[in-house]
Formats: structure tokens, C-alpha cells, sequence
């Protein structure tokens, strides 16, 4: 009997791709930015003393040293809305787009099984897109009213048809390969090939879709509490501080400028990090 | 139809100096930092034809793409030149480069089907390729030629076809079609990288003949570049050797392929399946005298349910213990609809599969038959291990504990003949014929008796395709396995094969002895398939040792 002995190979290359991307121009700028903006919120009772809510005998100051941004309109500490608002606004897209990122997957692996279901899902997706995001929005708030658990639905509501389609579109290319119809020969029931078999092939393209929802999250968030339909003042978001800030646009522009500043940071990050991703995972 | 087209005008190039139109001078190639082709060095006369033949990573078909700098990215000529009539097409720029392509040089390439724009006519396609050099003719003289191009190459009705798309041809047809192409401006090289490996054998014949005949009656000179030497010895009047980048020997294709000088070539003659060579498979075993695997009027039908394309319409086969049992036909005789009706993985329109006296139901299928594939790459699920994926079946079949699993893939792993601790890896750091053997020992985990291969080795080089081979044998010799051996190579199937079942547009058309079925065939459509396999001469007798 011969025995045939093997060269050394590199490990996972896929995922090494994905990791490649990150180190381009793109990815390292997206990584500070995110990085930064996430940093900045997580420490927010530390780096400022300020209640976020506690009104001062101010409205709107200038900067100084108690109030590094100065103060809005009822003299809150912009500084410390602004650091608590990424917390918040951080905290809602990081469970919407999981929840999002779930469902969509769970419905998309349910198409899978067979041609109804398929039928199904892909009108339910459908059906779904079909509402422009901001009737979608306001129709989740007239049922639920406004708060932050409606924010998280809409978000995740909002994203679950692009996750389901895209990984529906990996699935039905996974399921065709022999691998696949090997699996099944050698014994596996539909759900084993399907879990085991097809959808770790099919899910590399969630990631950069994760990245791309993320930041979308951050827009719908401040679209939201701009109009009025987000989480409940006086906690403080990202959009809302923005909202708040408009009626003193040509008297006071670093009220809306800061927090302006830290949601262009967030999305224009969450871009980049998408697209060095996909560029990686095209190379 | 000789002169059909005639030669573009001579003036604007000195004539040549030498005999020699293309003349390769130690020619390198490398991709990043790895040398694909280095040293490489032939010349061709006008009207010769030169074959270049090795097997996967012998850098034969970079060695054609450098001839036109036509490197896929990443690669470059680090060395040599390649002159055409005492003109170094290496050092040239793009621009003039552009000039030589297509109008002297031409190429045409493996896979007729998506080398063809789909969403173009045929005789679109044709104008394009007439104007692209510029010169300007009238529209009516340009769909003239159009149609004496597709006459040249043999498609019939050529003038009624220029509207037609690519998808209302046969790949034959497309093949042909790529020749008309590239034969536009009446190149003086045509290169034909493995002009036919996508297509049935008697497709083959039909689109080789075409390039010797063009060859013969237009003095183009021809470079064919294959991993089959058939192809070549039928085609080609010189014969170059590559291997590792490398050639090893050259000369005229009949001296070459009878006293070939160079261990490497006598290595590859002789791991050539040779149709005149009896059948080995009585040596392995005996077949059992009841049969094992019964298969009675079996029927299948794709498409949607208005206009049903059948696969297989009325299949009848008996497979017997210990038996191997060779399946032979084109695409779309329903070879695979087959394959895939035994293992379970379609359920039949109509028909029975019994097995060892009982209707076959789909749990047992699963465990008594097991396949294997056509290709090593597509088969094996990249995120696993190699141990995981032999494992696959035995967890799926719940045998046997962690531990029993373990121990049952390193024995598979040593039947097959790869080392335990290959269990470990990742099936993409092994090659094809060793992903072939993870393959096998796949399919062999759940003890199956028999084994359906559907195409095991034609993806394979054909020094791996015998290792492959004898370890099919050796398995058949061990375990006493029924094999259900499918491929279109006869020469391969008559080697391993007990008896051959011909497959012919869902029907088996004739069944028998494997010696019987190939030297004296019943039905005509066996003796067409026959004719159709390109010959090799015999070796003087000594020189494969």
C-alpha cells in the first residue's frame, strides 16, 4: 500500500481574507472611527462628571470648563448628552441588528426546506420592503407608541429581508454543490445538510452585511428621533440631539455640530468597515 | 471551399529571415513569486503543428497565454521572448501587442460555452470580430465573409444562422463557432488551449479533424495544448513535453510517442488507458452468481410539468456481488440521473430498484450504496476536517460512539492509503487524487456493497487516474464491493470494468462482457462511440519499462 504524504498549508483562508481586508487604508480608518466613537460612549461616567438629564442654571453657554461644549437650550451638559446618546444609540443597533441579523437567517434557512416555504418567506420579505422605512417606522410607533423597544423592532424589522435574502441567495448556491449531495447520500436528513453542511458555506456574506446594517441602524435611529418617534426624552440619542438642536441652528451651530460630528463618524465607519470587508472577501 | 478567405496583405512586414514564423527563446513565466515556466524553448514553421502536452500545473496552458501576454493576473514573462517573424512580442507594448492578437495570433480556449457572448447573435459576434482591426468593409461584404467563416468550419446553413444565439447551438457547434472567430483575420498561429475536453468524444473527433484540416488546406500553423496525448497524436505532426514548467522532450509525434527517450514521457505512455488493452477485472474478483442490485424500467423526467425532458426513459441493469459493472455515454444520456436514482438522491418517475431480493427503500439505499464523485474539489465541504467529513455518514447512521468513529476514520484513512493524521487537516491542503481517496473513504465508512462512481477519475491526471484506479481495485479485491463504474472514457471503463452497459438517450442500448462490448460491438451507436476514441501508436515493445 503506498502512502502519500502531504505538504503544509496555510489554515483557514477565509476568514484570513476577511482579516486582510481590515488591514487597507479602509478598514484601519473604519476600525478608529467605530473604535473611537464606541470608546468614547462606553466611558462616558468617567469622562464626564455631568448628569445627563440634571438641568444647570445656564441655557445655553458657551464652552467653558464645567461645560467643555457648553449646555442646550434647558442647560443640560452637551458633552455628557452627547457621550450618554452614543450609548444609547450604540445599545439599540447592537441588539437590533443581532435580532435582525436572527430572524432573517431563521426565515431564510426555513425557505430552504422547500418550494412553499420559499414562497412564502421570499413574499413575506417582499412585503416588507415594499413600506418605505420611514411609513414601516410609523407604523410599528402608532401600534407600540414611542420609546426604545419600538426604535429596536423597526431596526431589526427593517433588516431582516437583506440578511434573509442574501444568505437565501448563499443557501440555494451551497445546496447545489456536491458537497452537499454527498452529505445527503451518505445519509444526513435535510436539516443536517442544511445546518451542518450548507449554511456555514452560506453565511461568509452576513458579515459585510452586518457592517452595512449597522450604520443603516444609526440613520434610522436619528431619523426616528428627529421626528419625534424614537426613545423617550430627556433620555438622550444621537437623534434626538440633533432634533433638539435645529430651532438654534444660526445661534448656537456646536449644539447640533457635536453631535452631527459623532453620527457621521459612526456611519462613514460602519461604511468603511463593510466595504474593506467585501473588498477582502473578494480578493 | 480552400481559399474562401483571402490573405491579408504581406507588404507591411519584411518577409521572414528563417523557416521559423514563432520562435520561443527560453521563455519564464511567474506568478508573484512562484516560476510557473521557465526555460521553455520550441520554434514553429509556417503550416506546422505542434502539440504540447503534461499534466495539471505543467504550465502548458501558461506557457500558450504568454505567447500573447495574455497572463491571468498576477502573472508575468520574467525572462525569453517570444518572436513572431524576428518580432519580440514579450517586449512590446500593450498597444502594438493588441495589433498582433487575434489578427495573427488567435486563440481559442477549453470551454465553448461561456467563451461565446450569450447575449449576442452568432453573426454579430462574427462582425465584431471582422471590424475589430480596423479594417473597413462594407456591411454586406462583412456578412458575406461571416457566412464563408461558419461554411469553413462546417456549420450547416451557415447563412440562415447569423441571427441565432449562442444558447440555439450545440457545444460542438459553439466549438466550431470559436474556430470561425478566431480564424477572422486569417491568423497565422491559431493556439487551441484543450480545444475539446468539454465535449463528448465524438464531438471531439468531429472538431479535431476540423483543426487538421485547417491546418492541412490553409497552411495555418496550429498549437494545440492538451492533457490528453490522443488528442495530440491525432492532431499534431511535432509533440513538446512539459512538466513542473519545464519541457523535458520534444519531437515528432509518432517518434516521440514509439521510443519515447525521457523516463518522464514513458512514465505518461504508460499510465495512458489503452482501449486495446483486455479488461484487469476478472483479476480482482469473481462476480456472485445472484444479483445484488436490480434495476427494472427505470424512468425520469426534468423541466416543468408541460414539457417534461426525459433523463432516462426505460432503464433495466443488474449489478452482481463483487461485480464492477462499467457505464458508458455522452452527456445527457442520463448517466447521472442514474447515479443519483440508485444513491437516493432523486426518487424515480417510474421503475423499480430492488436489492438483494427486496424494493430498495431510502434508508437502506443510504446505507448499501454510497457514491463517489466526479469532482474532488466541489465534494468535500471546505469547513470541515478531513476526519469530520469520513465521520459525516457514520454519525449520520448513529455508529458507534466518539471514539469507535475516531478509530473507523484512521482505518479508512489507511485503506485508502493516505496517513491517519490526514484527519486533522483541512481538505483543501490535498491535492486532487488525494481529495479523490478522502472521497473514497467516505464513501466506503458505512460498509456499503456497493459503490456508484460517477466519473471517479476524469478530473484526474492520468498518472493519479491509475493510482486511483488500482486503489479501486485493490478495495474491490479486499472488501468484495459491487462498483457501478461511470465514464465516458472506454479505454478507462473496458480496464476496470467485468461487464459495459452503453447509455444512449436514456436507454441501455447494449450490455455485455467488457472485451466483447469493445471489440465487437452489437449496437451502432457503441461502434460510433468506438471510433470516436483518438488513437495512440504502440510503443516499440521495451520502451515503457
Amino acid at each position: 500500500m503506498t502512502t502519500i504524504s502531504f505538504p503544509l498549508a496555510a489554515g483557514s483562508r477565509s476568514r484570513n481574507r476577511y482579516v486582510a481586508g481590515l488591514r487597507t487604508w479602509r478598514g484601519v480608518t473604519g476600525l478608529v472611527l467605530v473604535g473611537t466613537v464606541a470608546l468614547a460612549g462606553l466611558l462616558a461616567p468617567w469622562l464626564t462628571d455631568a448628569d445627563p438629564d440634571a438641568q444647570g442654571p445656564q441655557a445655553l453657554a458657551a464652552p467653558s470648563g464645567d461645560h467643555p461644549l457648553g449646555t442646550d437650550d434647558i442647560g443640560r451638559d452637551l458633552l455628557s448628552r452627547v457621550l450618554h446618546g452614543i450609548l444609547t444609540d450604540l445599545s439599540i443597533i447592537l441588539t437590533a441588528v443581532p435580532a435582525g441579523a436572527l430572524i432573517g437567517a431563521a426565515l431564510a434557512l426555513l425557505a430552504g426546506t422547500s418550494r412553499a416555504a420559499d414562497l412564502v418567506v421570499q413574499r413575506l420579505f417582499d412585503l416588507v420592503l415594499s413600506f418605505p422605512g420611514l411609513i414601516l417606522g410609523l407604523a410599528v410607533t402608532a401600534i407600540l407608541g414611542p420609546g426604545r423597544w419600538p426604535v429596536v423592532i423597526i431596526i431589526a424589522l427593517a433588516e431582516v429581508p437583506y440578511f434573509g435574502r442574501q444568505l437565501r441567495a448563499g443557501v440555494l448556491v451551497q445546496r447545489e454543490r456536491e458537497y452537499a449531495l454527498a452529505a445527503r447520500v451518505g445519509g444526513a436528513g435535510r436539516a443536517r445538510v442544511l445546518l451542518r453542511h450548507v449554511l456555514p458555506n452560506a453565511v461568509d456574506p452576513l458579515i459585510v452585511q452586518g457592517a452595512v446594517a449597522l450604520s443603516v441602524g444609526v440613520f434610522i435611529e436619528g431619523a426616528l428621533s428627529f421626528l419625534g418617534l424614537g426613545v423617550r426624552p430627556p433620555e438622550p440619542t444621537l437623534g434626538s440631539l440633533i432634533s433638539g438642536s435645529v430651532a438654534y441652528l444660526d445661534t448656537d451651530p456646536v449644539l447640533a455640530a457635536a453631535p452631527l460630528a459623532v453620527t457621521t463618524a459612526l456611519v462613514l465607519g460602519f461604511t468603511l468597515l463593510a466595504e474593506a470587508l467585501n473588498r477582502g472577501a473578494r480578493s | 471551399m480552400t481559399e474562401l478567405i483571402d490573405r491579408p496583405p504581406l507588404a507591411d512586414r519584411p518577409p521572414s529571415p528563417t523557416a521559423e514564423l514563432l520562435r520561443v527563446r527560453e521563455l519564464g513565466v511567474a506568478f508573484g513569486e512562484r516560476t510557473v515556466v521557465r526555460g521553455v524553448d520550441f520554434a514553429l514553421a509556417p503550416g506546422e503543428s505542434l502539440g504540447i502536452v503534461g499534466e495539471s500545473g505543467s504550465g502548458k496552458s501558461t506557457t500558450a497565454l504568454a505567447l500573447l501576454r495574455m497572463l491571468p493576473a498576477g502573472g508575468r514573462i520574467t525572462g525569453g521572448a517570444v518572436e513572431l517573424d524576428g518580432q519580440d512580442l514579450a517586449g512590446l507594448p500593450e498597444e502594438a501587442l493588441r495589433a498582433v492578437r487575434g489578427r495573427r495570433i488567435a486563440m481559442i480556449f477549453q470551454d465553448p460555452m461561456s467563451s461565446l457572448n450569450p447575449v449576442l447573435s452568432v453573426g454579430r459576434q462574427l462582425d465584431e470580430a471582422l471590424r475589430a482591426h480596423g479594417g473597413h468593409r462594407a456591411k454586406a461584404e462583412r456578412a458575406s465573409r461571416a457566412v464563408e467563416l461558419l461554411e469553413l468550419v462546417g456549420v450547416p446553413k451557415a447563412a440562415s444562422r447569423l441571427g441565432d444565439f449562442p444558447h440555439q447551438f450545440s457545444g460542438g457547434q459553439r466549438q466550431r463557432i470559436m474556430i470561425a472567430l478566431a480564424l477572422a483575420h486569417d491568423a497565422q498561429v491559431l493556439v487551441a488551449d484543450e480545444p475539446t475536453t468539454a465535449l463528448d468524444p465524438t464531438v471531439q473527433r468531429q472538431i479535431l479533424r476540423l483543426l487538421a484540416r485547417i491546418n492541412r488546406e490553409r497552411g495555418t500553423a496550429l498549437v494545440v495544448i492538451s492533457h490528453d496525448l490522443g488528442v495530440i497524436a491525432e492532431t499534431c505532426s511535432r509533440l513538446l513535453v512539459m512538466r513542473d514548467g519545464e519541457v523535458v522532450e520534444q519531437g515528432a509525434t509518432a517518434r516521440l510517442l514509439t521510443v519515447p527517450q525521457h523516463a518522464y514521457t514513458r512514465s505518461l505512455l504508460a499510465a495512458v488507458p489503452r482501449l486495446d488493452a483486455p479488461s484487469r477485472a476478472a483479476g480482482n474478483s469473481t462476480p456472485g452468481a445472484e444479483p445484488l442490485l436490480v434495476v427494472r424500467g427505470l424512468a425520469k423526467a426534468y423541466g416543468p410539468r408541460r414539457r417534461r425532458s426525459p433523463a432516462l426513459e426505460s432503464v433495466d441493469l443488474d449489478l452482481h456481488p463483487g461485480e464492477t459493472l462499467g457505464l458508458v455515454g455522452e452527456s445527457g444520456s442520463g448517466k447521472s440521473t442514474l447515479a443519483r436514482a440508485l444513491v437516493g438522491a432523486h426518487a424515480p418517475d417510474a421503475g423499480s430498484i430492488s436489492f438483494a431480493g427486496r424494493p430498495l427503500d431510502g434508508r437502506r439505499a443510504r446505507r448499501e450504496i454510497q457514491m463517489v464523485f466526479q469532482d474532488p474539489y466541489a465534494s468535500l465541504n471546505p469547513r470541515l476536517t478531513v476526519g469530520r467529513i469520513i465521520a459525516e455518514p457514520l454519525i449520520a447512521h448513529k455508529v458507534g460512539d466518539r471514539a469507535q468513529r475516531q478509530a473507523r476514520v484512521a482505518e479508512l484513512l489507511e485503506q485508502v492509503g493516505l496517513e491517519a493524521s490526514a484527519a486533522a487537516r483541512s481538505p483543501r491542503e490535498f491535492s486532487g487524487g488525494q481529495r479523490q481517496r478522502i472521497g473514497i473513504a467516505r464513501a466506503l465508512a458505512p460498509r456499503p456493497s456497493v459503490l456508484v462512481c460517477d466519473e471517479p477519475v476524469s478530473a484526474l491526471d492520468v498518472s493519479i487516474q491509475a493510482q486511483v484506479i488500482d486503489l479501486l481495485a485493490r478495495l474491490q479485491r479486499e472488501l468484495g464491493l459491487a462498483v457501478l463504474f461511470i465514464a465516458h472514457d472506454l479505454a478507462v471503463v473496458r480496464q476496470v470494468s467485468h461487464r459495459i452497459a452503453v447509455l444512449h438517450r436514456g436507454r441501455i442500448v447494449e450490455s455485455g462482457p467488457a472485451d466483447r462490448v469493445v471489440t465487437a460491438p452489437e449496437h451502432p451507436y457503441t461502434a460510433e462511440l468506438l471510433a470516436a476514441v483518438p488513437s495512440l501508436p504502440t510503443p516499440t515493445s521495451g520502451s515503457l519499462t
